[in-house]
């Protein structure tokens, strides 16, 4: 059964408490530098343009209810007609921003940049961990886990009867590094709470296409049935009102 | 924790109407307090010196606090405040559990196997 190591005074002050702060500063001092970093690239007219009129386009799209029928369709039909409409791209002509992006040096430069500077001090500091603290029980969790979990965990730990719930330094830098997570949310703001993890499952696939999202939006107005949302809003303005003369 | 939630839904009009931002800014406030519970709850945890399933099923048991103090702060009525009951409710349950599970062995080390 589970003997009871009792594990050295000192591995708890040089080896735990200083990982957790050196993981915490990395990830403020990212935050940071991430904030610094941030070249504005200089934007295309064209394409700032487009942007615009597919945030209108949207705006239609969210309050088509609040405005009256008649007022719903023309500005509908200000955005699809289908000579001068303004989301209407005439088949071939639109531009390919996917190959725009690659050819383009400036946001390149800043996916590189983004990448590096998570992945950089990731790395690092996973090496400094191996280097300097391997080969000893860093600490022990306290649930237990099957014995599959032990090559995982007890990385450079070679005895094969210790109990697999002490764990090596490698597990406690892995388990800090989701642990963090929450304590990032709460210090940094609540902007920049998404670390590593996250934002490398977001980093697949980010073309932006501009003249696919038009015709996406063109339908997407197109289909919207108008439902007047505010028919008795006479009645709704008087007894607001009341309430406040009262 | 103590900024005031604001009514997201506009229920006197026929067709329920949200407010993108109000709607965003209480999301945020579950989050907040979700995330700064589970921290508590892991150190306390670990300083009582929980393991094994009792630890979880600890963690589970502040989630529901959690759960009942939001809904609470919202009046019981979790239709003005945001879009469905399952986010005052379940939202966030396993996104603090990592935190917890770190500083639970953080504290339970610390206090246990000095």
């Amino acid at each position: 059964m589970a003997e009871d190591l009792v594990l050295d005074t000192a591995i708890r002050d040089w080896v735990l408490i200083p990982l957790s702060v050196v993981m915490v500063l990395i990830g403020i001092l990212r935050y940071f530098v991430s904030k610094l970093m941030r070249s504005s690239p200089s934007p295309d007219a064209k394409i700032v343009k487009e942007g615009q009129v597919i945030i209108r386009a949207r705006n239609l799209k969210a309050g088509a209810n609040f405005i009256p029928l008649r007022s719903f369709r023309t500005r509908r039909l200000y955005f699809s007609n289908e000579e001068n409409g303004l989301l209407h791209v005439p088949k071939g002509q639109g531009t390919n921003p996917q190959a725009q992006m690659f050819s383009d040096p400036n946001m390149a430069m800043d996916m590189m940049k983004k990448n590096l500077s998570m992945i950089i001090p990731q790395a690092l500091t996973f090496a400094w961990v191996n280097f300097f603290f391997s080969g000893f029980v860093a600490a022990k969790i306290p649930f237990p886990l099957t014995q599959r979990f032990r090559s995982m965990l007890q990385n450079g730990i070679d005895l094969s009867t210790v109990d697999v719930s002490y764990v090596s330094s490698r597990s406690w830098y892995f388990l800090n590094l989701f642990g963090l997570r929450g304590l990032f949310s709460l210090i940094l703001g609540d902007e920049n709470a998404i670390d590593d993890t996250q934002r490398m499952m977001q980093m697949g696939g980010f073309g932006f296409d501009a003249s696919k999202s038009l015709g996406a939006e063109k339908d997407g107005l197109d289909i919207i049935q108008h439902d007047w949302a505010l028919p008795r809003f006479e009645q709704r303005a008087e007894s607001v009102l009341r309430k406040l003369v009262k | 924790m103590g900024s005031s939630e604001k009514r997201s839904k506009d229920v006197m009009s026929d067709i329920p109407t949200f407010s993108g931002e109000n709607l965003q800014k209480n999301l945020k406030v579950i989050q907040n307090s979700r995330t700064f519970l589970s921290i508590i709850a892991g150190v306390l945890a670990g300083i009582i010196g929980f393991t094994g399933l009792t630890g979880f099923v600890f963690y589970f048991v502040v989630m529901l606090i959690t759960s009942v103090g939001l809904m609470a702060k919202a009046g019981f009525s979790a239709d003005l405040y945001f879009d469905s009951w399952n986010r005052v409710l379940f939202d966030g349950f396993l996104g603090g559990l990592m935190s917890f599970v770190l500083f639970w062995t953080f504290a339970y080390d610390l206090v246990h196997i000095f």
